[in-house]
C-alpha cells in the first residue's frame, strides 16, 4: 500500500515535471483518436444513409390473369426464400388506385378499364445484391408476365456503398495504427529524457516492475486524457452538425446516440491501452540488465 | 563478503579486460583497487553489480553466487551493495533529502522510517542542514557526499566506489575519504577503485593493483606505487 502511494505520487509528479512532452503526447493522442472517431462516425452515416436509400420495393412481379389460388401459392413460395424480407400483393383494384395516383394530372389516361391492369407482387430484399438470383428464379414461371427491377441503379448504389464503407473503415484503421505509433514514440521520448532517473532507480535496487509502473500509469493517463478530449470533440462536432445544418431529404447527418456512446467508451479504452502499450515498449529497452 | 575465482572478462570484439582474477575481500575490509586507466578497475566494479557478466569464473557477493543469479533477483543484489560514482548520479530535480530517500522509497519503507534514516545518514556525511537544497546548489564535494549518503542509507553490507574523488580537488577528496572511512567503521566492506595516489598513500589500507587485467600486487597496508623491497605480485 505504501509502495502503491509512492508509485502513484511518482507518476503524478513526473506528469507535472515533464509538462511539455506530456502535452505533446496528449495532443497527438487527441488528434489521431479524434480523426479515428470522426472516420467511424462518417462510416456510420454512410451506412445509415445508404440503408435508407435502399428502402422501398426492390422487385415488382407483374402477374398474368391466373386464378387466385395460383397467385397465393406463388406468394407463399417466394415468401419462403431466404433473400426475401417481405412480399406484398397488389391486386387489380390496387393497381388501378396506383395508376390513378400516378397519372392524376393527365385525366385523359384515366378512362382505362381496371381489369386490364395486371396484379403484382412487391418484393423487398434483405440485401439488394441478391436481386439477380431472385429475378432469375422468378422468370419462366407461367403465372408471371414480367419481372421489373431497378437493376442498374442497384448495382451502382451497392458499388458506391461499398466504396464509401471501405474508405471510412480504411481511414479509421490507418489513423488508429498511426495513433499507437505516435503515442509509443512520444512516450519513448519522455522516457529517454528520463533515462538517468531510470539508471539511478536500477542502481539503488528498484525492481523492474517498480520502475515500470509509474511510466505505465503515466502512459495510461496520457492516453486516457487524449481519448477523452477526442470523444468530447466528436460529440461537440456531431451536435454542431445536427443543430446547425438542416438535414436534406436525401442525407441524414445525425448518428444514433447508442452508436456514439458505445464507440466513445471503446475510444477511451483504446486510448488507455495505447498509452500503456506505448510506454511499456518505450521503457523496455532501458530495463535490460 | 566478496570472492572472485578465476574471473575473466572478454568484451565483444575480443578486448580482454580481466584475466583470471582471484580475490577475497573479508567483511569490514577497506580495499583500494588501483591501476592506470584501462587496467580493468571499472570492469571489476561493473561485474560486482552484475551490470556485466563474467566470461569465465565465479563471483560471490554477500554469500550469493551472482554469476548464476536470475535477472529478477539482481535488484536484491543491488540493495545489498551501495554504489558511488565519479559523476554522483544524483537526480537534478529532487532535493538532497529526496535523492537520499529514493533508495528507501523503492524498498517500500514507511515514511517515518525514511525520514529518520535519511536524517541519520545526512548527519553521518555532514549535510544535515542542506536537506532542502537541490544538487545544483551544492559543491562537487557536497554532491558526492549526498551520493555516499544515498548508497549507505539502507545500511548495505558492501559499498562500491568507482573513482569517487575523480572530479574533486585534493582538499575535498580528503573530506569524502573521511566519510567513507566512517562508513567502513560501521562494519561495511568498502571497495574503492581509484588512481588518486595521495589518498591511497594517506589511508594505508589494503591495495590491489591491476595492470592490463591482471592483479600484479596485493598488500594489506599498501601505497599506490609498489615500494621497493616489498616486491611486485606477492600478497
Amino acid at each position: 500500500m505504501r509502495r502503491l502511494t509512492f508509485l502513484v505520487r511518482e507518476a503524478v509528479s513526473s506528469l507535472r515535471r515533464n509538462l511539455l512532452v506530456v502535452t505533446a503526447a496528449v495532443v497527438s493522442v487527441f488528434i489521431s483518436l479524434a480523426l479515428v472517431f470522426g472516420a467511424l462516425v462518417l462510416s456510420e452515416l454512410v451506412r445509415e444513409n445508404t440503408a435508407r436509400w435502399q428502402e422501398g420495393d426492390h422487385i415488382i412481379v407483374f402477374l398474368n390473369d391466373v386464378p387466385d389460388q395460383t397467385e397465393l401459392s406463388l406468394q407463399e413460395e417466394v415468401q419462403g426464400w431466404s433473400e426475401v424480407a417481405s412480399i406484398t400483393y397488389c391486386d387489380k383494384a390496387c393497381a388501378y388506385q396506383e395508376f390513378k395516383e400516378m397519372f392524376a394530372d393527365q385525366p385523359s389516361l384515366l378512362n382505362v378499364d381496371p381489369s386490364v391492369l395486371p396484379a403484382s407482387l412487391r418484393i423487398k430484399l434483405h440485401n439488394i445484391d441478391t436481386y439477380k438470383d431472385v429475378t432469375y428464379r422468378l422468370i419462366g414461371n407461367p403465372a408471371i408476365r414480367r419481372v421489373v427491377t431497378a437493376s442498374e441503379q442497384f448495382d451502382q448504389l451497392s458499388a458506391v456503398t461499398k466504396a464509401l464503407n471501405w474508405l471510412a473503415l480504411g481511414l479509421a484503421i490507418v489513423l488508429g495504427v498511426a495513433s499507437i505509433v505516435l503515442i509509443a514514440n512520444t512516450i519513448r521520448m519522455a522516457i529517454y529524457a528520463r533515462r538517468d532517473e531510470i539508471s539511478v532507480m536500477r542502481l539503488v535496487g528498484a525492481s523492474n516492475w517498480f520502475i515500470r509502473v509509474p511510466f505505465l500509469l503515466e502512459g495510461m493517463v496520457q492516453g486516457l486524457t487524449g481519448a477523452f478530449l477526442a470523444v468530447v470533440a466528436v460529440w461537440i462536432g456531431q451536435s454542431y452538425v445536427t443543430n446547425h445544418i438542416s438535414p436534406t431529404f436525401l442525407i441524414r447527418l445525425t448518428v444514433d446516440r447508442g452508436f456514439l456512446v458505445s464507440w466513445s467508451l471503446a475510444i477511451l479504452v483504446f486510448g488507455a491501452l495505447a498509452g500503456v502499450v506505448g510506454s511499456a515498449t518505450g521503457v523496455r529497452r532501458f530495463l535490460k540488465v | 563478503m566478496i570472492l572472485l575465482e578465476g574471473v575473466t572478462k572478454v568484451y565483444e570484439g575480443g578486448t580482454v579486460a580481466l584475466r583470471d582474477i582471484d580475490l577475497d575481500v573479508k567483511k569490514g575490509e577497506f580495499l583500494f583497487v588501483v591501476g592506470p586507466s584501462g587496467s580493468g578497475k571499472s570492469t571489476l566494479i561493473s561485474l560486482l553489480l552484475r551490470e556485466l557478466r563474467v566470461t569465465r569464473g565465479k563471483i560471490w557477493v554477500a554469500g550469493k553466487d551472482i554469476t548464476k543469479m536470475p535477472a529478477w533477483k539482481i535488484p536484491h543484489l543491488r540493495r545489498s551493495v551501495g554504489t558511488v560514482f565519479q559523476d554522483y548520479k544524483l537526480l537534478p530535480n529532487r532535493t538532497v533529502t529526496e535523492n537520499v530517500g529514493f533508495a528507501l522509497e523503492v524498498l517500500g519503507r514507511p515514511r517515518a522510517v525514511v525520514t529518520r534514516q535519511v536524517q541519520q545518514v545526512l548527519e553521518l556525511v555532514g549535510l544535515q542542514t542542506k536537506g532542502d537544497r537541490y544538487p545544483r546548489q551544492l559543491s562537487g564535494g557536497e554532491q558526492q557526499r549526498v551520493s555516499v549518503a544515498r548508497a549507505f542509507v539502507n545500511r548495505p553490507p558492501i559499498l562500491l566506489a568507482d573513482e569517487p574523488t575523480g572530479n574533486l580537488d585534493p582538499a575535498t577528496s580528503v573530506g569524502i575519504m573521511r566519510v567513507l572511512d566512517r562508513v567502513n567503521r560501521t562494519g561495511t566492506t568498502v571497495v574503492m577503485a581509484t588512481h588518486d595516489h595521495a589518498i591511497v598513500d594517506a589511508m594505508r589500507r589494503r591495495v590491489v593493483q591491476l595492470d592490463r587485467g591482471r592483479i600484479i600486487r596485493d598488500e594489506t597496508r599498501g601505497t599506490y606505487e609498489s615500494v621497493s623491497g616489498r616486491g611486485d605480485g606477492d600478497a
